[in-house]
């Protein structure tokens, strides 16, 4: 009744576009700006540090590869590695006394230019053969990062990152390392949100459904296709560069192997290709599966007297958390975007079944 | 130079490379009848060597009772998956399968260890342990044998495709719905499909179980194994076998050769070079066919 | 319409009727699953009054540190259990929280943050990757950290990590230790050749430097082959090592890096008793490569093995034969379960130390510390070399020994003993002083 499309009417063409037509929908967006900027103060720093600082992180990283893969349409593999040149990079500078904010966009510019040349390769290759190439790439980087100590940070291997000041303020502690990715989590949104109405998200979205075809009406696909490339790594960058310092405070090259890159295409798959709101429930999914999985099951073995053996117990998360991705696959292929989706519109009609169209 | 070490090494890596060309094998074949990768071959691997090892030692038979009873539970496993999970798939894009596939992985890897305990297991196939020596060079006999079956694995493979289930296969790899029409059972070869590349799999799952121990890092050998898959083209089976050599013999010789040099770890970029060379340069692998889209 | 078997005529749902209702019933469970599951992570603190003493042991389970980790959880345990058993340290119990972050950073910040909330003052994560991201976040909330064999060899040095705890020998000394084994068994290195057959990572390559500074004060020639991670081939590596024609062998990696090393070696004609590994090697291992191929190779050992030492045998009487033993019997007594054993036997003489300086001291991080790093002579009835803790060396001593395979167990070929401590600790205060000007 109140969330509703009946009724409302627009008078100029700036209305009719713009993000969020529906006043409900304006409510919600703005309910939940003003949930994430008064968490700290409201929930218990538990939450704050372990759920909401990582979900807003790596929801960041999934929409910069949303970028790629739903606007894009190419398949990256090779995303922790983009991320990992980031955050070194930024790091290194950081050590060397440059400022954070330069830092910042540096590891994302390194990103960018490195990650660009990951995109040579899907100029002459598609799907399954690009996500090996990528996968090779990640290989590359990882080879370099361990064996150049310059980078790597010698026989520690491990590189502590000093205190930022971002804007005069320094970053340290919950609440400023949370409003620190809060921020750039925001930035990273609104481009998300408004690239599909740009000439840019445009493109793309044309070399996504046939490049060829987009070639032939004028589209420059290679500079398309690079620029995709040059864009997500350069997203890449600049939140591996955050999440090293708001979230891990030290750098070491485990952080960033192919664990991470298949972290983050699943949650860009499960979350719903090409959807901002997708990317930020998919990256909750898989983040905390494994987390809540491990604390029902420990609970439970403790309540319910269950005794299990202690390897069945402990590869149970992990064996739930394969099952859980598969099952969303094989039940939404669409992922959980579709499903937000499908919500919406029963209450979008409700209380009517349905609208005739 | 010494000629001696480069052959051994040579020719330790050809062996070598057989084996993971047993594992790749398994991927070309899901690859060529339904043209989905199967990111979950390594997991497979590891799950038939650790049903290798469940029905032989740890209920007291011979390893040749249980290897048997292991490749047809394997290949009732592989019908499975197809049937269950990507026959529901059908149609999606290729990146939703890739994900299914890895999300089997995650939970093979969780249940199959967790099932039949972590702690790395033995499985001895009783090869001996003197080696054969050729002039200098010793040459594993465990690699040998190792190498071996793989190689007559591969071989057994191309002869099947040219059999009357072969050429039903090739049908289908080639275009399912013309397939369809003249009655083939297409449902049917990928369910075969998947069954054979899982005793494939297990198949390489016990070779590399025999020598390291049955664990969990079983599921490593994906990489490589995608790594010849893409050189030697995602749909040849004679591919496989030569792709393999390739890989394992620039691996071996860049251990010998380049290691001193840059100081260790090359081998695994070996893998990852020749990938990126071959998409640069034969985006179909050697042996591929390529594919047309048209608009 | 759908033809049923017999011709009649059946009501069709739609495929997407079947698959909504599906689609609806998953995803609402999922979402119920979902809810329960982050209100269970909503335990209340322990009130003050609980008598209980909380240690913190996420670890990891599942992904890279398999091998090592059930086992030593079900020592820890176990021994934790020995002590509940006896009435606890002075009344209190200690409580041990084991659960799985998987080498996955954020599920172990997540289980830090929430072990911290719980009031826990020392957590043990068994695994590298982890007890290096989580050292800023112990030296600020004044939490112990643990880092058994592994984490970050410099924090021996309590001055700059007053917080971290090795409480145990580490890799530089280990390397040490297993060159003087050497430099006793031949008298003299000078010309001899020493080579390192390690794992490409971080911490296979650890022990180089300590290597190679011995090498120039003994006079023996020093070579390293890398193999690649996880080491599950290492065709191409050992053929080159037969080729140096070493003296000693020294082979560092973990889990299936060791088993292929060994079978590799035997297959490559290189004598056992001329090969020695870290502490990474364990019976289980040995059972892999061939009880009896693997006769004779030397490992290096920080505590008694096998099921005699006391503390062991009070295990198997008190806590197994009761049957409250955290894991399988037989595993009792294997090298990983006396190291969990070793470990938890320190930290509860860390309890105890501490309630002897400060007996109604709140129980906190700080508190904890105290005791730990005041820790003397401590021998836990004879399962660990005498080993005292100061604040200034959080090794403990750094002793240990040799111990070499004879076909069924690990025959100590050595006494307790600590050697060349002045080039670790040259490498130990180096690689602090650099954590320190980066830092702050």
């Amino acid at each position: 009744m109140f969330y509703r499309r009946a009724g409302i009417r627009h008078t100029t063409y700036r209305q009719e576009r713009q993000l969020w037509p529906l006043p409900f929908d304006r409510f919600l967006v703005g309910l939940v700006a003003v949930l994430l900027i008064a968490a700290p103060f409201v929930v218990d720093r538990l939450y704050l540090v372990a759920y909401l600082l990582p979900w807003l992180i790596w929801s960041s990283a999934a929409l910069g590869l949303n970028l790629l893969m739903g606007g894009a349409g190419q398949i990256h593999l090779g995303y922790g590695a983009v991320m990992a040149i980031g955050a070194y990079t930024s790091v290194h500078l950081i050590r060397f006394g440059t400022p954070f904010e330069l830092a910042m966009l540096a590891g994302g510019l390194a990103s960018a230019a490195i990650g660009s040349i990951f995109g040579f390769a899907a100029l002459r290759v598609k799907s399954l053969y690009l996500a090996m190439a990528t996968i090779a790439m990640q290989y590359i980087v990882d080879f370099v990062i361990t064996h150049v100590p310059g980078i790597s940070g010698g026989g520690m291997a491990s590189v502590e990152v000093p205190p930022v000041r971002f804007l005069g303020i320094l970053i340290e502690g919950d609440l400023r390392t949370y409003f620190m990715a809060l921020a750039v989590c925001a930035v990273v949104t609104l481009f998300m949100l408004n690239v599909g109405r740009t000439a840019f998200g445009r493109a793309l979205a044309a070399v996504r459904e046939k490049d060829y075809a987009a070639e032939i009406i004028g589209i420059d696909t290679f500079k398309y296709k690079l620029l995709a490339f040059w864009s997500s790594s350069f997203i890449g960058g600049v939140i591996g560069c955050v999440l090293v310092v708001c979230y891990l405070r030290s750098v070491s090259p485990e952080q960033f192997h192919l664990d991470l890159s298949v972290q983050l295409l699943a949650m860009v798959i499960v979350g719903g290709l090409g959807s901002v709101l997708g990317s930020f429930f998919g990256a909750g999914l898989i983040l905390f599966a494994p987390i809540v999985f491990n604390n029902l099951i420990g609970a439970g073995a403790d309540r319910l007297g269950i005794s299990i053996g202690a390897d069945l117990r402990a590869h149970l998360p992990l064996m739930l958390y394969g099952a859980l991705i598969v099952a969303f696959l094989v039940v939404e292929p669409l992922g959980l975007a579709k499903i937000y989706d499908n919500v919406r519109n029963y209450f979008l009609v409700w209380p009517f079944r349905h609208a005739r169209r | 130079m010494d000629y001696w070490l480069l052959g051994e090494l040579a020719i330790t890596g050809a062996l070598v490379g057989a084996m993971y060309g047993l594992v790749a094998l398994g991927i070309v074949l899901i690859y060529k009848t339904s043209g989905t990768a199967n990111f979950a071959q390594g997991a497979i691997a590891m799950m038939g060597a650790y049903f290798a090892w469940a029905f032989s030692s740890a209920i007291g038979l011979s390893v040749w009772v249980g290897i048997p009873i292991a490749v047809v539970v394997m290949f009732g496993f592989g019908i499975l998956v197809e049937r269950t999970m990507l026959r529901r798939m059908i149609g999606q894009p290729v990146i939703m399968v890739i994900m299914l596939t890895f999300g089997l992985e995650l939970l093979l890897r969780g249940a199959v260890p967790g099932f039949l305990g972590s702690a790395v297991k033995r499985l001895s196939l009783g090869i001996p342990q003197a080696p054969v020596f050729l002039g200098e060079m010793l040459i594993n006999r465990a690699y040998l044998v190792g190498g071996g079956v793989s190689a007559l694995l591969i071989v057994a493979a191309i002869v099947l495709f040219n059999s009357r289930l072969g050429i039903m296969m090739r049908a289908v790899s080639d275009d399912q719905t013309a397939s369809w029409s003249v009655g083939i059972r297409v449902e049917r070869a990928i369910a075969i499909a998947w069954g054979l590349s899982a005793v494939a799999a297990t198949f390489a799952g016990v070779l590399w179980g025999s020598m390291q121990g049955v664990d969990w890092s079983l599921s490593l050998l994906l990489m490589k194994a995608l790594a010849i898959a893409i050189l030697g083209g995602l749909d040849s089976i004679p591919g496989v076998l030569v792709a393999g050599e390739i890989v394992g013999i620039c691996e071996s010789l860049s251990t010998g050769v380049l290691d001193p040099i840059i100081g260790g770890g090359t081998r695994d970029i070996v893998a990852s070079v020749i990938i990126v060379v071959t998409l640069l340069i034969r985006p179909y692998g050697l042996f591929g066919h390529e594919q047309i889209e048209r608009v | 319409m759908s033809r049923g078997r017999r011709g009649a005529i059946k009501p069709v749902t739609t495929r997407e009727d079947d698959m909504r209702l599906t689609r609806r019933s998953f995803v609402a469970t999922t979402a119920a699953t979902a809810l329960t599951g982050l209100r269970f992570s909503m335990r209340s603190a322990v009130a003050a009054d609980d008598k209980v003493i909380k240690f913190g042991m996420p670890q990891d389970f599942t992904k890279i540190y398999t091998f090592v980790t059930a086992e030593y959880s079900q020592g820890a345990r176990d021994y934790f259990s020995l002590v509940n058993g006896r009435g606890g340290v002075n009344g209190y119990k200690i409580d041990a929280e084991v659960s799985d972050h998987a080498n996955d950073l954020p599920r172990a910040i997540e289980a830090y943050e929430r072990l911290k909330r719980e009031g826990m003052v020392l957590i043990d994560p068994l695994s590298t990757p982890v007890a290096r991201a989580l050292v800023s976040r112990a030296l600020e909330d004044k939490i112990n950290l643990g880092t058994a064999f592994s984490g970050r060899s410099d924090a021996a040095d309590g001055s700059v990590f007053p917080y971290v705890m090795p409480l145990s020998p580490n890799y530089w000394t280990q390397a040490g230790l297993i060159v003087d084994f050497f430099r006793q068994q031949d008298k003299d290195l000078t010309g001899k050749k020493v080579v390192l057959v390690n794992i490409d990572t971080p911490f296979g390559k650890e022990p180089i430097p300590i290597f190679q500074a011995l090498a120039q004060k003994l006079g023996y020639s020093f070579e390293n082959f890398p193999y690649t991670p996880p080491g599950n081939d290492q065709s191409a590596i050992w053929p080159q090592v037969r080729r140096a024609k070493p003296d000693w062998v020294v082979f560092w990696g973990a889990g299936v890096g060791q088993t292929t090393a060994l079978s590799e070696a035997i297959r490559n004609g290189i004598p056992m008793d001329r090969m020695s590994s870290s502490v990474w090697l364990s019976e289980s291992d040995m059972d892999v490569v061939g009880k009896d191929a693997a006769k004779g190779v030397l490992k290096f050992e920080p505590c008694a093995s096998g099921r005699s030492p006391k503390v062991v045998a009070d295990i198997i009487k008190e806590v197994a034969g009761k049957g409250q033993g955290a894991g399988p019997e037989g595993k009792i007594g294997t090298a990983y379960y006396n190291y969990g054993v070793m470990m938890a036997a320190i930290m509860v003489e860390g309890v105890r130390v501490a309630f002897q300086k400060n007996p109604n001291g709140p129980i906190t991080g700080p508190w904890l510390n105290d005791g730990l790093t005041a820790i003397t002579d401590f021998t836990a009835e004879g399962l660990l070399p005498a080993m005292t803790v100061t604040k200034e060396d959080h090794q403990g001593g750094g002793k240990g020994r040799i111990a070499r395979w004879d076909g069924t167990k690990f025959v100590p070929q050595t006494d307790w003993f600590s050697a060349n401590q002045d080039v670790v600790w040259t490498e130990i205060k180096k690689s602090a002083e650099a954590f320190k000007a980066a830092g702050k």
